[in-house]
């Protein structure tokens, strides 16, 4: 075995952390008080708009941040595509990162903290979120196996690691099955609403937009990381797994254009995004930032090609299904919701935690990137 | 859904607007009040809430010379597949055989998963609560348990709610449009609104006028989602055959190209 | 009521009109709701759409203070089209009767009737009289063709009223008008019956009992009156007035509507001679005639043995007014303010926030040295003195609040306006020190004895009541019950004039019925209509059967109604001569030949009087019978009223405060002219000042009540609950108004009139229109009374409405005109 290739050179403190750190003081102290003084008192949810940021931003826009894990390590263990082998960690880190900080969003946002369990052992299999509950449990403990060789390796439990890596085929194929069903599972969420989410973004396939666009998102993420820790940590990396990445992203974003298109033309119809009207422009923003200009530009040669292009393409396509998830979970259900008048913008307190749990996970990926082999010893010894 | 389920007809010609309902609802349920203003309006609350189970709503309209005022009692409709108790993850929300949609605070999470689902609007959540209860009709459960009519009903100075078993109160519904000509406008809220409710309402004036939502989907909704949820099993076999065939044949090309010396591919 | 509330559901048209049923007697809603069921059409006249109308077959909108001209037009209508009830308004009103040849009316006199001194604002009645023959009975002409016959001066006095003029009057659209008379005026047939439900919209008025005689010259000529579903229907008030005015709570009439004693009436026989009405008509019971037993018993019951033949049965004792006075309400507050008065009782009232012009009545307890309040709550009234602009420190009167116990905490009986006296029995123990009014004033008449028994100025009246309610400081009320019902003083007798049979009566048992009352001191009797109600078998009042044999919903053994447990009281006009229902289907009572042994007896209802039918069976006058009309001396009713202040007939005048210069009627009286004013120009204090046709408040407002509050709101206005439904003072405007005022819903508005303003949260509604009045639009406002100072306690319900309204009254009953008054309204 060779030695574990952390990162002990990464800088610990730089003001990018230490601003970090401070906003997830902050947030801490926001979630403290949420515990003992109750979600009247620190959101603006209310009976017409009983979810918010924290579950369309935190839950649902995390969730879909974390399908890099499972679409990564698809394809190397099952689709055997070693070459990204390099960024399996690096992706599984973000998968398992993504999962816990939506289940500390999860425990702020339900109004029985304690009882978080109770879909474990009270079932009712007819509730989509009874099955996204289940899926998040199991598939958090899944990626905490995916994970653990990791952790093994930094205690140098060789064994364990041994063990460990001789079931990864099977516990990925289930991590990945779980993962087409979570991640299509809250877009099932929706399904029940067809009176009340505006049908820019309801529809009866709306659980495999949802797998689409996370692939995307997943796919993302995991390019934006490699390359920002390539550039942070001084990681070195392999071009060519930038342009498979961007290819794989190019095709999936193309079928999710013709995807969307389909439903466009068949449910509101083309003309309704020129109406000017608040959902009409948030579909644009969201179509525009998701998939028209990353495709525009990936189907365009210079881009691709550039690291920073990469980037920026990244950005886009986060921030595009991000919105998607804005949208279904809040603007898009707003005009409904508002009738009576009232209304929903999200208090400083919602905004705190929603930026310490993000800062939270730039701050694990770092330490993590500092403390745990991110670059597995294999990876070291092929490259 | 059980034959016996009991069901409500809401005769909106016979509500003279008087909110004793209202107030008995009130009492039955222990519930407290809020503060309001007079905004122009009658209707107070303004919406259901959690101290607030049912409202009669003040709908003013008639175009012509004469005005045309219109109560509308508003409470939970005991859906006979109710969308809350079926997205409820932990089985909180029930459609008891009786009728009534129950809750039991000893399970819920609180995830209000039920408040967004629900067609009507009806489930409201203790927000101002460190451990807040979903709040809403009752359909006073324990009262027909009893023997008793729910209070609101047994309140009505008018008789705008009957009370009876599902097929009783749709027949009696439907006779009541048939018997005056010209009367009710002929449409019973809630044999398919959201596939049925067990509160069903016939008025003189068209319910779109009224408030009542109209875009509800005809269909039990639940539906769906089920229709997602039963596909799971077919969505896992072909995940596992798709997972463990590439794996399979990538793992013997590998073998393979192993053998031959080959790179991978890229 | 002449009727009760069951009875609504037997009715075919219902008028609503000067009452918002639906609102204020929300279960009255139960019975005109199944009447709807049958086919009924409902009518609701009121100057703003409320929720009875939105219940209502027909609505017609009209403006405050016009109901005279309204229904003086639907007694055209009724006259001119022939649709009265022929036979019943030959028979039973006294549309026959001669009147003085010389009495002329308002269409001669511009407005007045003849006698009338504009100096003293008074009638001088004699003109009114009827034609008497030589025997002393009254001429009458049956063909009703003589011009001094009622009948053709009721026609030619209403010829005025036309459709154009009453609508260019009240501002009632013609054609609403017209659907409102053809709609009721269908009653008129012997097999339909019409019913009027009346309440404040129609007292609160200079004209209010005025408005009520219209009501009753239709139901008469439409022969309603006596029926099942008809018959003129006061929805009365707090829960008990009915009960509280048959004990004499007014301040002219003693328990049973005997006349409260002037101090002229000397003695007793004075007293009978003045209030003992006579007849000579042969066929009339008058049973008024009965006076003297009746004041007898009363003396009886509260001076018991002290009471003898030789003192006048006491009658020297009991409290008389001066002659001529009055002593109404709006007359206490202003001697008050005079300072007239050391002390007042404000028992389970609030002035301060119901009275008319609350500000004058704000500022007359100031000038009081005492003040009692009895209440459950503090309210406006008891904390006047640190109501909003008071300085505590410059008012003298010293207030000491009582507390008493609510109506669910004590037991007693109460009487619904139907005249059903129900018993009912304490439900839960009182809180804390407070007391059952009965023992708060048992314990305050036992110490005021105690200070007489040492001395005084006039200990008699005091030292000789007969008081005994139970033993120490409680009151057994049964026993008040027992003594307001009546029993013998002495064992006695009694021989039946045509049978000669003679029944025992023993000393100490109760009297079983009114019939059997004595003039002689042998019988108590605290209220002879009550006589009946608390027989020797038991107390009628806790009875709960629910059998109804005639299914009309009379319910005979369900609690007791007054007299003597009859239902529908004038039933025997319900039937024609022969003693058959004008309308078969609803028979009330019926003539049954076979019954007592074919002696023949009435079936149904308890009837006025167990007299047989007018006629017998072979077409002959039964000279044993009596008219129906008992309580009327002459035996049948007044179409034609000679006894009021204001005229035989109503005639429209405005409301002291109405938006047009002249009365459209009559170019010089455009205000009630019996009706007392307490502010003339330059004269009069400028508490009572009024503003007509002035530019300043150029906007009629009324004031009524919400369901959600009770009355001032001291019951509920602490009620999260109902203060949750209307949380604040509120006013509703037109949207034609609000427009013209920049005001838009919600907005805080200012409300002022001559003598105050409130400020009021602004509802903008069609259910208030403009009114096209003599050829000109004019905006009507209303707003509730419900609110004051003092709850809640943030101050955000606002303050009465009263502090609006002006000083004036009825004519005859000085009931305060809140109806009707002007305003101006401003956005705040
Ligand atoms: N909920 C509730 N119920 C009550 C009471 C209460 O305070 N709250 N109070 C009780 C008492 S004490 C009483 S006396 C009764 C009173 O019962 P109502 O007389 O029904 O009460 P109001 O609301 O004062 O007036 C009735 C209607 O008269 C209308 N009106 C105003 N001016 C005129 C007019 O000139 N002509 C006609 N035709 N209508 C007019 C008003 O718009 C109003 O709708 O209610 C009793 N019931
Ligand atoms: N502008 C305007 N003014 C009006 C009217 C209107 O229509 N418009 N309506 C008029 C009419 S019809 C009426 S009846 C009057 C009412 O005028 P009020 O009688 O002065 O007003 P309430 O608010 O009924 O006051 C009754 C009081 O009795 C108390 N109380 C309740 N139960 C008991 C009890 O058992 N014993 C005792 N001792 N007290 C008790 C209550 O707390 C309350 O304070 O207002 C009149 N004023
Ligand atoms: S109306 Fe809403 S809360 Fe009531 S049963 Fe139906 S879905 Fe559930
Ligand atoms: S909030 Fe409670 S009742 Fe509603 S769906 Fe969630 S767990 Fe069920
Ligand atoms: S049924 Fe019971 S819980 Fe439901 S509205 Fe009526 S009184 Fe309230
Ligand atoms: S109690 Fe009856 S009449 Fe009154 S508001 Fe309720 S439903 Fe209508
Ligand atoms: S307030 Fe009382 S008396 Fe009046 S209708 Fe309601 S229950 Fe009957
Ligand atoms: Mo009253």
């Amino acid at each position: 075995m060779k030695t574990n290739n952390t990162g002990n050179d990464i800088r610990m403190w730089t003001p990018a952390t230490a601003a970090m750190v401070l906003v997830m003081l902050a947030g801490l102290g926001v979630m403290v008080y949420r515990l003992i003084s109750g979600l009247g008192a620190s959101t603006h949810l209310n009976d017409n708009f009983p979810w918010g940021i924290w579950l369309a931003v935190d839950v649902l826009g995390g969730v879909a941040m974390a399908a890099g894990g499972f679409i990564i390590a698809s394809m190397v263990y099952l689709f055997n595509m070693k070459k990204y082998k390099p960024i399996t960690r690096p992706a599984i880190l973000t998968a398992f990162i993504g999962y816990l900080l939506a289940i500390v969003a999860i425990i702020m946002d339900i109004g029985q903290p304690h009882r978080i369990w109770h879909p474990a052992v009270m079932w009712q299999i007819r509730s989509v979120m009874w099955v996204v509950a289940i899926h998040v449990m199991l598939y958090t403990t899944t990626l905490a196996l995916e994970f653990s060789p990791m952790l093994f390796e930094r205690l140098g439990w060789h064994g364990a690691v041994k063990t460990v890596q001789k079931i990864m085929v099977p516990v990925v194929l289930f991590g990945a099955l779980l993962s087409v069903l979570h991640q299509s599972s809250l877009g099932a969420v929706f399904l029940i609403v067809p009176g009340k989410l505006s049908p820019f973004w309801y529809n009866s396939k709306l659980p495999f937009l949802f797998l689409v666009s996370a692939v995307m998102m997943g796919l993302s993420m995991v390019s934006l990381e490699t390359i920002l820790s390539a550039r942070i940590f001084r990681h070195p990396v392999d071009m060519g797994i930038f342009t498979g990445l961007a290819r794989a992203l190019a095709g999936v974003a193309l079928f999710y254009f013709v995807l969307k298109m389909y439903f466009l033309v068949t449910g509101p119809g083309v003309a309704a995004v020129f109406s000017g009207s608040m959902e009409a422009n948030m579909y644009l923003i969201e179509m525009a930032l998701s998939v028209i200009l990353p495709l525009a530009l990936l189907l365009g040669t210079k881009m691709k090609e550039s690291l920073s292009g990469l980037l920026f393409i990244d950005v886009l396509v986060i921030a595009g299904v991000l919105i998607n998830r804005l949208n279904v979970g809040i603007f898009g259900l707003y005009r409904h919701n508002a009738t009576n008048g009232q209304t929903y913008f999200p208090s400083w307190m919602e905004f705190a935690v929603t930026f310490a749990l993000i800062a939270l996970a730039f701050f694990i990926f770092k330490m993590a990137a500092r403390h745990l082999p991110l670059l597995s010893s294999e990876t070291a010894s092929e490259h | 859904m059980a034959k016996t389920a009991n069901s409500v007809l809401v005769d909106m010609t016979r509500c003279i607007g008087c909110r004793g309902c209202q107030i008995a609802c009130k009492a039955w349920n222990e519930r407290s009040a809020r503060k309001t203003v007079m905004y122009g309006n009658f209707t107070n609350p303004t919406d259901l809430n959690s101290d607030c189970f049912t409202n009669v709503r003040f709908v003013e309209n008639g175009n012509g010379k004469t005005p045309v005022w219109s109560f509308v009692k508003n409470q939970c409709l005991h859906c006979q597949d109710p969308s809350c108790a079926s997205v409820c993850p932990v089985a909180a929300f029930r459609k008891s055989d009786e009728g009534p949609v129950t809750y039991d605070y000893e399970r819920c999470i609180g995830c209000r998963y039920c408040m967004l689902a629900c067609p009507f609007e009806v489930p409201k959540y203790e927000w101002e609560k460190l451990l807040p209860a979903v709040q809403k009709c009752t359909f006073c459960a324990e009262r027909i348990q009893d023997g008793l009519l729910p209070s609101c009903i047994k309140t009505c100075p008018t008789k705008t709610m009957f009370f009876g078993k599902r097929e009783d109160v749709v027949a009696e519904a439907k006779r009541r449009i048939a018997s005056a000509p010209g009367k009710y406008v002929n449409h019973v809220y809630g044999i398919e609104e959201a596939g049925g409710t067990s509160w069903l309402y016939i008025s003189s004036v068209p319910f779109g006028e009224l408030g009542f939502n109209m875009d509800v989907p005809k269909v039990q909704l639940p539906g769906l989602t089920w229709s997602y949820i039963s596909s799971i099993p077919a969505v896992i076999g072909v995940v596992l055959v798709a997972g463990v065939g590439s794996w399979v044949v990538t793992r013997r090309n590998e073998v393979k190209e192993k053998e031959g010396g080959k790179e991978d591919r890229p | 009521m002449t009727n009760h509330w069951i009875d609504f559901k037997n009715a075919d048209v219902i008028l609503i009109m000067g009452s918002n049923a639906a609102e204020n007697h929300p279960i009255s809603f139960q019975w005109i709701t199944e009447a709807k069921d049958r086919g009924a059409t409902i009518i609701s006249v009121d100057p703003r759409f409320t929720r009875t109308s939105s219940k209502a077959d027909i609505y017609a909108p009209l403006r405050s203070g016009t109901d005279i001209a309204f229904m003086g037009g639907m007694i055209n209508y009724i006259l001119r089209n022939n649709l009265y009830q022929k036979e019943y308004v030959r028979l039973y009103t006294n549309a026959s009767f001669l009147v003085n040849k010389e009495f002329q009316s308002p269409g001669k006199l511009d407005g007045i009737f003849s006698g009338y001194d504009a100096e003293a604002r008074k009638y001088n009645k004699t003109a009114w009289a009827f034609q008497a023959g030589p025997d002393g009975v009254v001429k009458k002409d049956p063909t009703l063709t003589d011009p001094s016959c009622v009948f053709q001066l009721l026609k030619k006095h209403y010829a005025r009223y036309t459709p154009d003029l009453v609508s260019s009057i009240t501002g009632t659209p013609k054609d609403a008008l017209l659907k409102v008379y053809e709609a009721f005026a269908s009653t008129g047939r012997k097999d339909r019956v019409g019913t009027v439900l009346y309440a404040m919209g129609l007292t609160q008025h200079t004209v209010g009992t005025q408005n009520i005689v219209a009501m009753a010259i239709t139901q008469l000529l439409l022969g309603n009156v006596g029926m099942a579903g008809g018959g003129i229907n006061a929805l009365r008030g707090e829960s008990n007035v009915q009960g509280s005015t048959d004990q004499g709570l007014l301040f002219h009439i003693l328990p049973g509507y005997l006349p409260v004693p002037s101090a002229d009436l000397a003695d007793l026989k004075a007293y009978i001679e003045k209030n003992t009405p006579k007849t000579k008509e042969p066929m009339s019971a008058n049973w008024w005639g009965n006076r003297p037993k009746y004041i007898t018993s009363y003396l009886k019951a509260i001076y018991g043995s002290k009471a003898t033949k030789e003192n006048d049965f006491g009658y020297a004792w009991l409290p008389k007014t001066d002659p001529g006075m009055n002593a109404s309400w709006i007359m206490l507050f202003d001697q008050m303010l005079q300072g007239k008065f050391k002390g007042f009782f404000a028992w389970g009232q609030n002035p301060a926030c119901s009275s008319t012009n609350a500000n004058k009545t704000r500022k007359a307890l100031a000038k009081l040295d005492w003040m009692v309040n009895v209440n459950l709550f503090d309210n406006e009234t008891a904390s006047f003195w640190r109501g909003p602009g008071v300085k505590p420190a410059e008012v003298k009167t010293e207030v000491f609040l009582l507390p008493c116990v609510s109506s669910v905490e004590k037991e007693g009986s109460i009487t619904n306006s139907g005249r059903w006296a129900q018993w009912r029995y304490k439900a839960i123990e009182p809180l804390g020190k407070a007391l059952p009014d009965a023992e708060i004033i048992n314990e305050l008449q036992g110490r005021v004895r105690k200070l007489y028994a040492k001395g005084g100025a006039y200990p008699d009246p005091i030292l000789n009541l007969d008081w005994n309610y139970g033993p120490g400081k409680k009151v057994d009320i049964t026993l008040v019950a027992r003594e307001i019902n009546g029993t013998w003083m002495q064992d006695k007798e009694i021989k039946d004039a045509k049978t000669g049979a003679v029944t025992p009566y023993k000393k100490g048992t109760q009297v079983p019925g009114f019939a059997l009352l004595q003039d002689d001191g042998t019988t108590s009797s605290g209220n002879w209509i009550y006589c009946n109600s608390y027989a020797d078998k038991g107390n009628m009042m806790v009875r709960r059967k629910k059998d109804d044999p005639t299914g009309l919903g009379l319910f005979p053994e369900w609690a007791w109604a007054w007299p003597v447990n009859r239902r529908i009281i004038y039933n025997r006009a319900s039937v024609d001569e022969y003693g058959n229902p004008w309308d078969p289907k609803r028979p009330v009572i019926k003539w049954d030949p076979a019954a007592s042994e074919g002696k023949g007896g009435w079936v149904g209802d308890v009837p006025d009087g167990a007299w047989p039918p007018l006629k017998t069976a072979d077409g002959k006058a039964n000279p044993a019978s009596k008219l129906p009309f008992i309580m009327k001396p002459a035996g049948v009713s007044s179409l034609f009223g000679p006894g009021l202040n204001d005229g035989p007939f109503p005639e429209h005048y405005e409301p002291l405060e109405c938006p047009i210069e002249k009365n459209p009627m009559s170019k010089a009286h455009r205000v009630n002219p019996a009706a007392k004013l307490f502010y003339a120009e330059g004269k009069g204090k400028p508490e009572d000042i009024f503003a007509s046709g002035s530019a300043s408040y150029p906007i009629i407002a009324t004031t009524y009540r919400v369901t959600e509050h009770w009355q001032t709101g001291v019951m509920t206005r602490h009620e999260p609950w109902l203060l949750e439904m209307v949380p604040q003072m509120f006013i509703e405007m037109s949207e034609e108004l609000a427009a013209k005022k920049g005001v838009r819903n919600g907005d805080r508005v200012r409300v002022s009139s001559a003598r105050g303003e409130v400020m009021a949260a602004a509802v903008v509604t069609a259910r208030f229109k403009p009114f096209q009045v003599m050829g000109s639009t004019v905006h009507q406002v209303g707003m509730p009374w419900c609110f004051g100072w003092q709850y809640p306690e943030d101050g955000s319900g606002g303050d009465s409405s009263n502090l609006l309204t002006p000083t004036v009254g009825d004519a005859n009953t000085m009931i305060p005109e809140t109806k009707a008054f002007m305003v101006n309204v401003e956005k705040a």
